[in-house]
């Protein structure tokens, strides 16, 4: 229900934990690996379990949650400083959440591709033209088969 | 010195000798014999793609020449690799798709026009009533013995619902201690006062918690990782089945579509890897089983009966905002468990996926959890589901079934309210199924 907090040891009879405010942030990010279209992906503090995520996700958001799992990735400990003393990546922890009811979520494109079509008439179509004739110029006879110049009569 | 005893010279020089040699080579004709070079084929050992191609042409002449059933299966199971564990009776959603593309089913909902409710219930006195068009075979059922089975029916929900004194089982054992004995009761007692209406009950076996198991390639895959990386492998599935109950039969059942009928609907393609579903992967044994061993009269299926559990219960799922979920597990049991029991069951008879079925293998499922029963009929048209046999494939398994329905609303005071008729006469209808010539 929060990070870095010392949950209340829980006694028969007790009432049901509840936090307000909670201390966890979860990321949605793209997925690394193609997922089914139901399936949505998070990065989330290690702390947080399966119920935690389901609670967040209905009570905060109100996006109803069938099922979800989780994983946690080991970051590497190899990589060294200018003084050779290991550094440690951060390990996190990735949630898979499905959708109920056949909704479908879509990471978004956010750095689309751009077409580079350049305008016929401009400066840079002219220059760009110009590159790739030149480029053509220093390219080597493709009849003699890579073989440089220097042989020959 | 033993010299070597020599014939005097002038015998060979006789020239009868001489006339005898020299009318050989002239007059006869030229004895024309075939060069018999070996055939020009790959090699068996070296390491090419001929050579690969030649070791399972070989394989596969191995397998067809295999006279007995039991070698054929072996030499089919011998090598073991990771294999997706596939579970009838799963948590993970809409599974029903994912396993209509691993078997290549179709799902029609609704019945087969021969096992909808078209055989009527006859009254002794109105005399008969004609059968519904599409139905086939009118088996006439006694007004009497109809009521016959509603009581018994009623009394194994009483049995034990009510008359027994039962203490709340322990976590997650609601099934096993209130449905289980009720759904042995039903069946066995169903059964038994409908064997005079069906010879083939007669000749049944009904087996309790009985294996059902099932060993199958679908679909390949290039071995990402490992000391076999690079090499293209068929994806490999089993199924472990253990159904409440089964009914197998000497004779086979008949088919409800002719085997070279098409379907007008699609099997759904998925493209994601198993492991998305998420289906884990096991080494272990592949066993393909019926129920019986290979040498058992009884190897054709009839009906198999499957206990819902706890986990997958209908409150539990309402709970969990997956409402939908239901009818979808319901129907992933279905097709995994009857896919699996039909395959099993061609095998035993030597199919397999190079030697294509000529003639489809039919069974009937029943999916309840107590108080909701839905009915499934499923036909195997096809085995060859392997990349390379189900390139010209048109053929398609078939599976139908019908929604849950309530077969009594509640127990109340002693007497179940509610009793419903047509969830009677379906299970009637399928208990029934034989083949025409019986």
């Amino acid at each position: 229900m929060a990070r870095r907090v010392v949950y209340p040891l829980y006694q028969l009879g007790n009432p049901q934990l509840r936090i307000f405010r909670t201390n966890f942030f979860m990321t949605l990010v793209k997925p690394g690996k193609e997922q089914p279209p139901d399936t949505v992906q998070f990065r989330i503090p290690m702390e947080m379990t399966k119920c935690d995520i389901k609670n967040y996700l209905e009570k905060i958001y109100s996006v109803p949650v069938g099922a979800v799992r989780t994983r946690i990735q080991y970051c590497t400990n190899k990589k060294r400083n200018h003084l050779n003393q290991r550094v440690k990546r951060p390990d996190y922890k990735v949630a898979y959440v499905q959708l109920v009811q056949q909704q479908t979520f879509q990471f978004p494109e956010i750095f689309p591709q751009k077409d580079t079509a350049l305008e016929p008439g401009s400066v840079e179509e002219m220059q760009d033209q110009f590159m790739q004739d030149e480029q053509q110029r220093q390219k080597a006879d493709p009849r003699r088969g890579g073989v440089t110049e220097w042989f020959g009569l | 010195m033993a010299a070597p005893s020599r014939l005097p010279l002038l015998q060979f020089c006789s020239t009868r000798v001489f006339l005898l040699r020299c009318t050989q080579g002239f007059h006869g004709e030229p004895v024309v014999r075939e060069p018999a070079y070996p055939p020009v084929i790959p090699s068996r050992t070296a390491k090419s793609k001929s050579a690969k191609k030649r070791r399972e042409e070989d394989y596969y002449n191995q397998v067809r020449a295999a006279s007995l059933v039991q070698d054929k299966l072996r030499l089919l199971t011998r090598l073991q690799r990771k294999k997706y564990v596939v579970y009838p009776q799963t948590f993970t959603l809409n599974a029903d798709r994912w396993y209509q593309h691993f078997t290549k089913t179709v799902f029609l909902p609704g019945l087969p026009g021969k096992c909808s409710v078209g055989r009527q219930v006859v009254d002794k006195e109105n005399g008969k009533v004609p059968p519904a068009a599409g139905g086939v075979d009118p088996t006439v059922l006694d007004e009497n013995t109809f009521s016959e089975l509603r009581s018994l029916v009623g009394n194994g929900i009483l049995q034990e619902n009510f008359y027994l004194k039962k203490r709340r089982p322990f976590l997650q054992k609601e099934q096993e201690h209130f449905v289980a004995p009720f759904l042995s009761n039903l069946v066995s007692s169903v059964t038994s006062s409908l064997a005079k209406y069906n010879p083939l009950l007669k000749m049944s076996s009904l087996d309790f918690n009985p294996e059902v198991s099932f060993y199958w390639m679908r679909g390949e895959r290039t071995v990402p990782r490992g000391h076999r990386r690079g090499r293209v492998d068929p994806i490999r599935f089993q199924i472990n089945d253990q159904p409440h109950c089964q009914i197998r039969v000497p004779e086979q059942l008949e088919e409800f579509l002719p085997l070279q009928e098409s379907v007008s609907a699609e099997v759904p393609v998925v493209h994601f890897e198993p492991n998305r579903l998420p289906m884990f992967q096991r080494q272990y044994d592949n066993n393909i089983f019926i129920g019986s061993k290979v040498t058992d009269p009884c190897s054709y299926g009839h009906t198999q009966f499957h206990l819902v559990h706890d986990r997958f219960k209908r409150g539990r799922l309402i709970k969990g905002n997956l409402a939908d979920q239901v009818e979808v597990r319901l129907r992933a049991n279905a097709i995994a468990s009857l896919f699996a029991w039909t395959g099993a069951q061609a095998m035993y008879q030597g199919f397999w996926s190079h030697e294509d079925l000529t003639r489809p293998f039919v069974s009937q499922a029943v999916v309840t959890d107590g108080q909701y029963f839905s009915f499934f009929c499923y036909q195997l048209n096809t085995l060859a589901l392997t990349v390379q046999t189900d390139q010209d494939n048109p053929r398609k398994n078939i599976c139908w079934g019908t929604e849950s329905m309530r077969l009594y609303e509640q127990v109340k005071d002693g007497e179940v309210v509610g009793l419903n008729d047509d969830v009677l006469k379906l299970l009637v209808n399928f208990l029934l199924n034989k083949p025409q010539k019986m």
